[in-house]
């Protein structure tokens, strides 16, 4: 398989600025009452206050949003506006499901690339508990009918056409989690990974406890990311860490997506979730020029395909592109961020990077190599802290870049599986 | 046959002799000689254009001037166009308008009034009656499209007509504000506006003197559409074709002597008959419903003639005048720059009532305190306001959310050098703000205008700890924020003027009303205030009854009597005033520790319960006492001219710029009776100081 050699032409190199994020609410909690263009809003806000820029530097925001709101279209535009970002400059919203945040980062730096621009806000925001309830194709078409009709008596025809079955609504949600093309939604997916590649529940438990546990010892780097929402309550912390995780209240759970043969539960899958991540992303030059001390410098990354059936193995050639673009070896990382969409996936891809076999079924050549545990999502992920997942590739890069802060790190990896069939990968550098 | 309807029937015998036109009311005889000699008025204020529908298009637009007004020349001139119109049998309709950016008719000159002799005044009463019933009686559809500010006589003009269209624009306002000046609607609107709207409606309206925006005055019946600005003339177009909405018989105004009764019930509560003009408007609105419009023009005129005969009118227009002056009058000299972001610091009750205000005003805020808690409970009091402003309509749903996108929050040091204004609106401890002020030298660029809200502590110390004391300012909002027009503008010697006439345009474009002080212990309004309620307390402490002080003043027109003052004040923050005060002029300030030993008991005022009165949820349990005038009188002089002594002071020592400040500030940050003038205008008139 090949991919593009490392790069030596002078393009400009993006460096993240600063960050902001809400706290992460489990879906229908906390932050249900505020809808994605609210939590994306006080993200941005915040990130604002927080650098105390002017606003009119910006060039374009470019944010991820995957369930957007039928009455915020372009989310991004609306969020920019509302959050005072200058009515002149443009912005766009980006969906490549669940990596949509970090496409926002990545497609930022393109268009530094092609001169569009020098200063960008980026990110994600997602309200997965606004997410809508539609009516019936069937249901829609007999609504149009009757809003047609001219007079009672083709109103009251129109009418009579409809059936209870017409007023059973189709619930966003399981729709948006749904694969269209293999028809398996992703718990499906995590399913057919963890029996093709021997993982057990037992291991899936063991992986969501350690991800609780690490998340509560890492509460205090969390809580810094953190801008507090401030209602009747304040706030202030991520709702979905369980301190007191156990293998025992795990293995109560019942299997979700199989319920007869299956392994995968909601205790050791991501939560559903509602946040929004806002960062400051800028080309290195422009960031000296405005004397801004950047927390980091985006390296190389790649968006690779797979099958749609096993979607949870995208990391893995994403991850071999992006390491191959930066030059890296999978041992120069001293953090990896792999987003926790389900504890089979993220196991699955860590036997396929180790293991030569399953190496070759993720299409791999040869495998890249043993993932030291210790590196892999020290603060916690997904199955802890939740997926909103327009914002959680936005996130996995705030928080790579503060544990590298925090520990004198120099350099992360990060990488998300993508429903549908995809996986992104990046690599980043501390400053 | 009496007196009264034996001069209407000779009156309307002449009129139709003279002006050829039936049941027009007469006007005096001087006034009449250029008509009847029919001098023709050259049209300098008005234009007329009849287009090919027969419209008659009446632009008013007042040469040399921002504004349209209605007085001698305007009336006579617009006298003309009608007799003109009546005489042209091209027209089909009328439409009055105005060419003015931001005006319809400001309504009277009220300038031309207070200098006119008051037997001249009941004349240009006469005219404007006249006129505006000759409008009324021309046979065809009449239009009023209004566009910008629309009060008094300019929205009586209006009622003449059959229709009212108003433009959605901010500078559209409606309503007949009369009785605020001392006089009432007598240009027909007392009696033409109940019929419209009801006499309810229209006795709330006229009472209060309200303006209202356009959506409101459709909501209230004033105008039937509110349309953009340009689409005002093709509905007007529509309209003139369309039929002309009846009036149907309220049924309600068939109740008008039980609503008036109710209603003057209502007003002489509020006001303790202290402001005749508004019963005076009760009594005549309610008389003037029933019956034909001549009669209650016959009413109104009436009623002017005798309130013009007092002084209280000539205050409150005085009062009038030094207001508007104080909100438009750039500072002499300095450049003004404009405020876009703004930090608040101290998310209390008035750190979230400033930022609510700059927000609500267009201004990115920046609201800072030390915990997220006191920041949820500021930002809860600002969405507070928010609502209560919605449910008014003075804001809409876009308005609201707008104003509260504008402000953002934290609570650990973030960097502030865009920032043009940061005020400090943190606890009164002078530590504190040393602090605060100090943090805030390193965070802002050096021309940020660093102001306190501080309402006793020197802003001259606090200048002394920052560099660049020249951007150091006081800028004293009062309680609550948004309801209180006054602010006092702090100035040391080396305050800059650019820094000065910044803060003045601030306040001015906020919406309120800026008097410029300088520093020193209390400013102006604590300053003269404070003494007056320590007065009160060892009036008290002598032996005088809390009810019997309260009542004293409350007849004097003080909005609230000190004692109650003190208690919504809270006793401890009255007391440290009193100290800082009695420290600094320790010959003059009576020492009381009456408010001492209340503070130890725990006895704060309204917010623990029990202050001078007790307060259950919030409201006051009055004590019955039995009132005892001559002692009230005895009180208000007493304390009267304890006010207007340290008024006085305040004036000699310079603390203002004049005596027309200090009388202003005092009545838009105390509620000192405006009828009166303000505390030395007071002196002046009662003669108790050696002025």
């Amino acid at each position: 398989m090949r991919h593009s050699a490392p790069n030596t032409m002078k393009i400009p190199s993006l460096v993240i600025v600063a960050a902001a994020r809400t706290p992460f609410s489990r879906a229908g909690t906390d932050l249900a009452h505020l809808d994605a263009v609210e939590l994306g809003r006080h993200a941005v806000s915040a990130l604002l206050t927080r650098t105390g820029i002017d606003p009119m530097l910006v060039d374009e925001t470019i944010l991820g949003c995957v369930g957007q709101p039928p009455e915020a279209m372009n989310i991004a535009r609306v969020i920019a506006l509302r959050a005072g970002l200058p009515e002149s400059k443009p912005a766009m919203t980006v969906h490549r499901n669940c990596a949509s945040g970090l496409e926002a980062i990545t497609l930022a730096h393109a268009k530094m690339c092609a001169g569009q621009g020098e200063v960008f806000v980026v990110g994600g925001t997602e309200s997965m508990s606004s997410m809508p309830f539609y009516f019936s194709r069937p249901a829609v078409e007999k609504f149009t009918a009757l809003s047609r009709a001219r007079d009672f008596s083709g109103r009251a025809r129109a009418a009579l056409h409809f059936r209870l079955a017409d007023f059973a609504p189709v619930i966003g949600l399981k729709l948006g989690l749904t694969d269209p093309v293999s028809s398996l939604n992703m718990g499906q997916t995590a399913e057919v990974l963890a029996r093709e590649f021997g993982i057990t529940r037992e291991m899936q438990d063991a992986f969501a406890m350690r991800s609780h546990l690490r998340a509560t010892q890492a509460n205090h780097l969390l809580n810094q990311e953190i801008a507090p929402v401030l209602g009747h309550n304040v706030i202030a912390t991520d709702n979905g860490i369980r301190p007191d995780s156990s293998l025992e209240k795990l293995g109560k759970l019942k299997p979700l997506f199989d319920t007869v043969t299956g392994s995968v539960t909601a205790g050791n899958s991501s939560q559903i979730t509602d946040g929004a991540v806002a960062l400051l992303v800028a080309t290195e030059e422009a960031a000296a020029a405005h004397n801004w001390k950047p927390l980091g410098r985006l390296v190389s990354y790649a968006a690779t395909g797979c099958d749609p059936a096993r979607m949870g193995l995208g990391p893995v050639r994403a991850l071999d592109a992006a390491l191959h673009r930066s030059g890296w070896k999978l041992d120069d990382a001293d953090v990896f961020e792999i987003n926790e969409a389900f504890a089979a996936q993220v196991l699955a891809v860590m036997k396929c990077l180790a293991d030569p076999a399953s190496a070759r079924r993720a299409g791999l050549e040869a495998p890249l190599g043993e993932l030291d545990p210790a590196k892999i999502n020290a603060c916690g992920g997904a199955i802890a802290l939740g997926h909103p997942v327009g914002a959680t590739g936005a996130r996995l890069v705030q928080t790579a870049l503060n544990q590298l802060h925090a520990n004198d790190g120099k350099r992360a990896v990060i990488s998300l599986c993508v429903g549908g069939g995809q996986g992104m990968a990046a690599c980043l550098e501390a400053l | 046959m009496n007196l009264k309807q034996n001069i209407l029937i000779q009156l309307k015998a002449m009129k139709t002799l003279l002006l050829n036109c039936p049941a027009i009311i007469h006007d005096p005889p001087h006034v009449l000689e250029d008509i009847i000699h029919g001098h023709p008025v050259p049209l300098k204020h008005f234009r007329l254009d009849i287009d090919h529908d027969g419209i008659a298009w009446i632009n008013f637009d007042s040469p040399k001037s921002s504004a349209n007004v209605w007085n001698e020349e305007t009336l006579r001139e617009f006298n003309h166009l009608l007799e003109t119109i009546e005489h042209d049998t091209r027209v089909k309709a009328l439409v009055l308008r105005s060419a003015k950016e931001r005006i319809f008719i400001a309504g009277a000159d009220i300038k031309a009034i207070r200098s006119m002799q008051h037997v001249r005044v009941n004349d240009l009463i006469w005219l404007g009656q006249a006129v505006f019933d000759r409008l009324a009686r021309l046979p065809m559809p009449k239009i009023a499209a209004i566009h910008g500010a629309c009060m008094g006589g300019g929205f009586e003009v209006t009622l003449a007509c059959d229709w009212r269209i108003a433009s959605d624009h901010e500078s559209t306002k409606i309503g007949l504000p009369e009785t605020q000046l001392g006089i009432l609607p007598a240009w027909g609107g007392s009696t033409r506006l109940s019929r419209i709207i009801g006499v309810r409606k229209a006795l709330d309206l006229i009472t209060t003197g309200k303006l209202l925006n356009a959506s409101a005055a459709k909501h209230a019946g004033l105008v039937s559409h509110v349309v953009a600005m340009e689409n005002l003339e093709p509905l007007a177009r529509r309209l003139v074709r369309e039929k002309i909405p009846s009036r149907r018989l309220r049924l309600e105004n068939l109740l008008a002597p039980v609503i008036g009764c109710l209603a003057q019930r209502k007003v002489l509560a509020r006001t303790r008959g202290l402001y005749p003009s508004i019963t005076k408007a009760v009594e005549v609105v309610t008389r003037a419903v029933r019956g034909e419009i001549e009669s209650g023009l016959l009413l109104e005129r009436n009623a002017v003639a005798e309130l013009i005969q007092s002084r209280d009118s000539a205050r409150l227009i005085d009062l009038f005048f030094k207001r508007e002056e104080a909100n438009k009058r750039s500072a002499s000299s300095g450049t003004a720059l404009p405020i876009h972001d703004a930090t608040v610091i101290g998310a209390g009750v008035m750190g979230a009532g400033i930022a609510h205000t700059l927000a609500s005003r267009g201004i990115r805020v920046l609201m800072t305190d030390v915990t997220n808690d006191s920041l949820a409970r500021g930002l809860e009091r600002i969405h507070g306001l928010v609502s209560d402003a919605t449910r008014r309509r003075l804001v809409t749903q876009v308005q609201a959310r707008d104003t509260l996108d504008r402000i953002s929050t934290t609570h650990v040091p973030v960097p502030m050098n865009r920032h043009h204004l940061v005020i400090e609106a943190a606890t009164e401890s002078m530590e504190l703000k040393k602090k605060i002020f100090a943090d805030l030298a390193v965070r802002v660029s050096a021309d940020t205008i660093l102001a306190t809200n501080t309402s006793a502590l020197s802003v001259s110390d606090l200048a002394k700890t920052v560099p660049h004391p020249e951007r150091v300012i006081g800028l004293h909002f009062f309680n609550p924020v948004h309801r209180m027009p006054l602010v006092e503008i702090i100035t040391l010697p080396e305050t800059s003027p650019d820094v000065l006439a910044t803060a003045v345009s601030f306040v001015q474009k906020l919406g309120k009303t800026p008097v410029v002080v300088k520093d020193s212990p209390g400013f102006l309004v604590n300053r003269i205030l404070v003494p007056y309620l320590m007065e009160a307390v060892r009036l008290h402490e002598s032996g005088i009854s809390v009810k019997d002080i309260d009542d004293a003043m409350l007849e004097f027109g003080m909005p609230m009597g000190p004692m109650r003052l003190l208690d919504e004040i809270g006793l401890d923050v009255a007391a440290h005033v009193a100290k800082t005060l009695a420290s600094a002029f320790p010959d003059r300030f009576p020492h009381t520790d009456a408010l001492d030993k209340m503070v130890a008991a725990g006895h704060l005022g309204k917010k623990t319960g029990q202050g001078f009165y007790r307060y259950a949820n919030g409201q006051e349990i009055v004590s019955t006492t039995h009132t005892d005038l001559p002692r009230h009188e005895s009180i208000q002089t007493n304390l009267a001219l304890l006010i207007s002594q340290e008024a006085m002071r305040c004036l000699k020592e310079g603390i203002a710029r004049n005596a027309d400040d200090i009388d202003l500030a005092m009545v838009l940050g105390t509620g000192y009776p405006p009828f009166r003038g303000g505390p030395i205008t007071f002196a002046r008139d009662t003669g108790i100081i050696d002025y």
